[in-house]
């Protein structure tokens, strides 16, 4: 904490540096004692329940060009989101909303306009359990991380994988994160879906945050089934069992109701002091039963 | 005829704090600074309970920037607290009972040294065990937290045998209800500003629901005279109940004594969360049983009320939720009681509906479940055993007469809310997504006002025709949000004629105002209006009488009117009508200004039963809820309150009463709890204690205030600032099993319950041909 010879709290030195290398340099000579922070808005949070300690320094990445800008190719699907990118341009954003609109939906559902106005992307993925995670997940996520030399590319699937094991990816300063649309073949459609639930219905934590893009022929069979589950301290991830077992069947009753089971069995949330484990299984099956259920209506 | 700004036409007036609240401009008591002013911060003990063995301050004093550090040894008087039984330390001597326990307490130049400070007194616990549980609490071998053990009230009410009726009823219901700790949250947390005077003087700036009570309760903790402290105590943002005991305002008196200089504190939202009172969560057992014919014969409840660690006004708090656990029934055998237990929880005490909101889930909650057994409308198994206008309170005592309970019983089921029950067409929602279930349900409230019998309860004020020819209306009483001000104004122009800029509107300071009693359990309107009605004779007389002999016409000829007085027949809309002199001129021809006084007590039973109310105000409220069935999540898609509490005072303060009563019970009912695990808040934080936000309130809401009241009663608008907070849950637990055939018992409602039990059971319902 940053403190004077009394121990008398004082605010930490910030640095605002000019570009990805600068930056990443700045937190190798900081050490421990230097934190990254864009909209700082986790961050307070955190200084505020105890759970970290104020930094002595703090580095701004917010001056950095290549962390700011989205660049979507509307022609191929494909995107970039810089990692400064806030919730409320993700929000807001017609070029995002057009090709990824599950981003949108999950943007309009994060904390309150004034946070949104604040927080960014990058934040929201690096905290593990954001709740735009399990609407990236659906486009096939790669972060784009400066590492000091060339750069390090990672999908986002296999980094949270292991994110809250292994600490080295806190050296490294991720920049953006580049997405790509699902193809649709010839004769289907595409059904997509998100969901938040919390505690209550606006600024709420998270208890089931649910994601599904589905595609159908004209007999309702699905292909290319992306699903992806978080919410609360749960680390989202797809659940490529269930993807496995839709991918090629009729939506129907009964697929619906097997899918339920599977849900239930499978998905392995973290329960708190407010909401248990097994209210966040049954939330989460229903929605995606449900959810088949429209796409198929 | 339904509240609403546009059917209250000229009525509806823009509130005189209005302006500078919306805008910001206005400043709040905790927003004060003083020149040379020090920062005072108290240490909280970490442990729901220990012994204390040691505490060391000398590090913190000689830290540079200190310039006072207490501890119990610093308390010149009474070292405890508490409105109705001082039982609090201000600081601890040898033994903490919660962890928002005051140990110590600093002043220093800085927020940051003041908290430096705190980390280096040292104190030296011994863990003892932790009582959590109210019931384990009153078992032989609980510690025992007070020298007289962990009850810390126990109140009831019998008449009959109830075992026999029980025996001789056709249906019995038994059920065991839950409520939760709920917080006030308001959005200015505790503090204040504490200014010691060259003349010896100390002024508190600090917010509070009854500054002479304040006042009384320092000097005892200072030892020094009442005369020696002036409280202000206005304006307040938000209380609902949470501000009026003593919170920091020891800790600042004690500091600005001690350093003679302004010492400013102010709670962080954690310590408000860690520190300040919480509504009593309560376990209420009820058996009820009714006969064939649906006569209530046997009615019992037995009541625990966690407390928390001590007194404040835990006993009153209960002692209403014992005669609110009867309510507005008639019965032939009665037996309820109730116990409100010391634990080592959070502080529970005056929360809006003082113990009526968890009395009245639970009663209604019987009543929904009787009229199913017996196989009748639910609301016409109240109607049966409904009080009559001349029957006797709950406790059997005598009570002010008035037809509200049937006023607010037939507005209610002639709505076209209730109307629409039943009606098997489904909304365009549910039949697009079909796990969407809509249901409505109704309950029912009499609501008690004035702190009841056996307590003092005094009220009164003064008004005067100062120098400068404002009339000057002057109580004592707060402003805390609820619209008073606006209320005493608009009484002020309607009854007496004058203009809002005649006016002058003086509150909340102990040096200038009588004691007009707290501005609590839904009083203060009732009593200003009660004060108006004995001043205007005096005021008349004193006012007119010296126009009349300025004017030298006949005082009888004369009234008062905007800017002046008139002859009485001058019709005041004209503006032909003059003004034979105007307030000003009338003051500068006295050679004092004239004052008029009133003092009384709130109006009482002839009863011995403490705590038993004479006036109520009667409500039914019924909503329209949709339940879906695959988050378990509910939302709010109507509400109709209609509430008999005689004329409306204020339309727009009425509305906002109503509106926001129903928006406190709506957390109440499903997001609001302070959930605690071994003697700690689980819920820190605004981040986990969930109110309702204004997602919350898209649904619509009608208010139809019921003001006819007898022609002979004299008691004029009883009280609505509770009423509204007390109703919403029964119905909505109601509408809930009307929805999808689940009863809720414990509040707030777990999503969990309401779940489809079943995948197979939706799509049923909503796949086809499949």
């Amino acid at each position: 904490m940053a403190a004077n010879a009394q121990g008398v709290a004082e605010a930490p030195f910030v640095w605002h540096p000019a570009t990805a290398a600068e930056a990443w340099q700045l937190k190798q000579t900081l050490g421990t004692e230097g934190v990254y922070t864009a909209g700082g808005t986790l961050l307070r949070t955190q200084w505020e329940a105890g759970l970290a300690a104020m930094p002595n320094h703090l580095i701004n990445v917010g001056e950095i060009e290549e962390l700011h800008g989205i660049h979507i190719d509307c022609e191929s699907g494909t995107g970039t989101l810089g990692a400064m990118i806030t919730l409320s341009d993700l929000r807001t954003s017609p070029l995002v909303h057009a090709s990824f609109p599950l981003l949108t939906e999950a943007a309009r559902s994060i904390a309150a306009p004034s946070i949104r106005n604040l927080a960014t992307i990058g934040g929201n993925v690096l905290s593990l359990v954001g709740d735009s995670l399990p609407a990236l997940l659906i486009y096939d996520p790669v972060l784009h991380w400066h590492d000091g030399s060339n750069g390090l590319q990672e999908s986002l699937s296999e980094w949270l994988s292991t994110a809250a094991v292994h600490a080295a990816w806190r050296e490294r300063l991720l920049i953006a994160i580049e997405l790509t649309q699902p193809a649709l073949d010839s004769n289907t459609k595409r059904f997509v879906a998100y969901h938040k639930v919390g505690r209550r219905d606006a600024f709420t934590p998270s208890v089931v945050t649910a994601a599904l893009s589905v595609q159908l022929d004209s007999d309702n069979r699905l292909s290319d089934v992306r699903l992806a589950l978080g919410g609360g301290q749960t680390i989202p991830h797809r659940l490529e069992l269930v993807e496995q077992f839709l991918t090629g069947k009729i939506a129907n009753k009964k697929t619906i109701t097997e899918v339920y089971a599977l849900v239930v069995e499978h998905y392995e949330p973290k329960g708190d002091a407010f909401v248990p484990v097994s209210y966040r299984k049954k939330a989460a099956a229903n929605l995606i039963a449900s959810e088949l259920w429209k796409a198929v209506r | 005829m339904l509240l609403n700004r546009k059917g209250s036409g000229a009525r509806w007036r823009v509130r005189p704090d209005g302006p500078d609240k919306v805008t910001g401009k206005l400043a709040y008591l905790t927003d004060m600074t003083a020149p040379d002013m020090l920062i005072g911060r108290v240490l909280r003990s970490p442990h729901p309970h220990a012994r204390i063995t040691a505490i060391r301050t000398e590090q913190a004093a000689a830290m540079d920037g200190v310039h006072a550090v207490i501890t119990h040894k610093d308390v010149p008087g009474l070292n405890r607290f508490g409105i109705a039984n001082p039982d609090q330390p201000v600081l601890c001597e040898d033994r903490v009972r919660y962890v928002g326990d005051a140990v110590a307490a600093v002043a220093a130049d800085s927020i940051e040294i003041a908290e430096q400070a705190l980390r280096l007194i040292e104190v030296d616990y011994e863990l003892l065990e932790v009582v959590e549980d109210a019931e384990y609490a009153l078992e032989d071998d609980a510690p025992k937290l007070h020298p007289q053990g962990n009850l810390l009230h126990r109140n009831g009410f019998k008449r009959g045998d109830v075992d026999a009726g029980f025996d001789s009823c056709a249906h019995v219901v038994e059920e065991t209800y839950y409520t939760p700790r709920q917080m006030h949250t308001y959005m200015e947390t505790e503090g204040g500003l504490f200014i010691p005077g060259d003349d010896g003087r100390l002024t508190v700036y600090s917010p509070t629901q009854h500054g002479f009570m304040d006042r009384m309760q320092l000097a005892r903790i200072l030892a020094i005279p009442q005369s020696d402290i002036r409280i202000v105590s206005s304006p307040i943002g938000g209380s609902f109940g949470g501000k009026d005991e003593l919170n920091v305002q020891p800790y600042g008196a004690l500091l600005a004594r001690a350093t003679k200089r302004p010492v400013k504190l102010h709670n962080s939202r954690w310590e408000s969360v860690r520190v300040g009172l919480k509504r009593h969560p309560m376990k209420i057992s009820m058996k009820t049983g009714i006969d064939e014919n649906g006569k209530l014969i046997a009615h019992q409840a037995k009541i625990i009320a966690d407390t928390g660690p001590y007194a404040t006004l835990g006993a009153e708090v209960l002692n209403f939720a014992v005669e609110h656990v009867i309510g507005p029934y008639r019965y032939e055998n009665l037996d309820v009681e109730g116990f409100s237990v010391y634990t080592n929880n959070g502080l529970s005490g005056e929360f809006r509906g003082f113990g009526g909101n968890q009395a009245i889930f639970a009663l209604e909650g019987q009543f929904d479940r009787l009229a199913e057994k017996l196989g009748i409308d639910p609301w016409e198994l109240r109607l049966r055993n409904m009080r009559k206008s001349d029957d006797p309170g709950p406790f059997d005592h005598p009570i002010a007469l008035t037809e509200g309970a049937k006023q607010v019983s037939a507005a209610m089921t002639a709505s076209a809310l209730w109307q629409e029950r039943g009606n098997p067409g489904r909304t365009e929602e549910e039949q697009a997504e079909p796990w969407i279930r809509t249901g409505i349900g109704a309950a029912f409230t009499m609501h008690g006002a004035g702190l009841g019998f056996g307590i003092p309860d005094p009220a009164g004020g003064r008004l005067t025709l100062a120098a400068d020819g404002k009339i000057e209306a002057v109580f004592g009483y707060e402003e805390f949000g609820q619209g008073l001000i606006a209320s005493l104004e608009q009484m002020l122009i309607e009854q007496f004629g004058f203009a809002s800029q005649d006016i002058r509107i003086i509150i909340g300071d102990t040096d200038v105002v009588p004691d007009s009693g707290s501005t609590t359990a839904s009083r203060a309107t009732s009593m200003m209006w009660k004060s108006l009605q004995n001043l205007r004779p005096l005021f008349e007389e004193a006012v007119l009488g010296k126009a009349a002999e300025i004017l030298k016409l006949s005082a009888s000829r004369l009234r008062f009117g905007e800017g002046g007085v008139y002859a009485i027949d001058a019709d005041t809309d004209s503006s032909e009508a003059e003004c034979l002199i105007t307030y000003p001129a009338l003051a500068a021809g006295c050679v004092e200004p004239i004052t008029s006084t009133t003092q009384f007590h709130f109006p009482t039973s002839a009863t011995e039963k403490v705590g038993a109310h004479f006036l109520y105000t009667y409500s039914a409220v019924a909503v329209k809820v949709e339940v879906n069935q695959l988050t378990g999540r509910i939302r709010l898609l109507h509400q109709y309150h209609t509430v008999a509490a005689g004329p409306v005072i204020n339309p727009q303060g009425f509305l906002g009463q109503i509106e926001g009563g129903s928006s406190m019970a709506l957390g109440f009912a499903l997001t609001e709890d302070a959930v605690m695990s071994g003697g700690q808040y689980l819920t820190k934080n605004l981040d986990t204690y969930l109110v309702p936000t204004i997602a919350e309130h898209r649904g619509t809401m009608d208010v139809h205030p019921i003001e006819e009241l007898p022609e002979e009663d004299t008691y004029g608008p009883r009280g609505i600032g509770e009423v509204g907070s007390v109703t919403l849950a029964p119905a909505i637990a109601a509408a809930i099993y009307d929805a999808v055939g689940v009863r809720v018992t414990k509040l707030p409602i777990d999503p969990e319950l309401l779940l489809a039990q079943s995948i197979d059971q939706l799509l049923d319902k909503a796949v086809s041909g499949e």
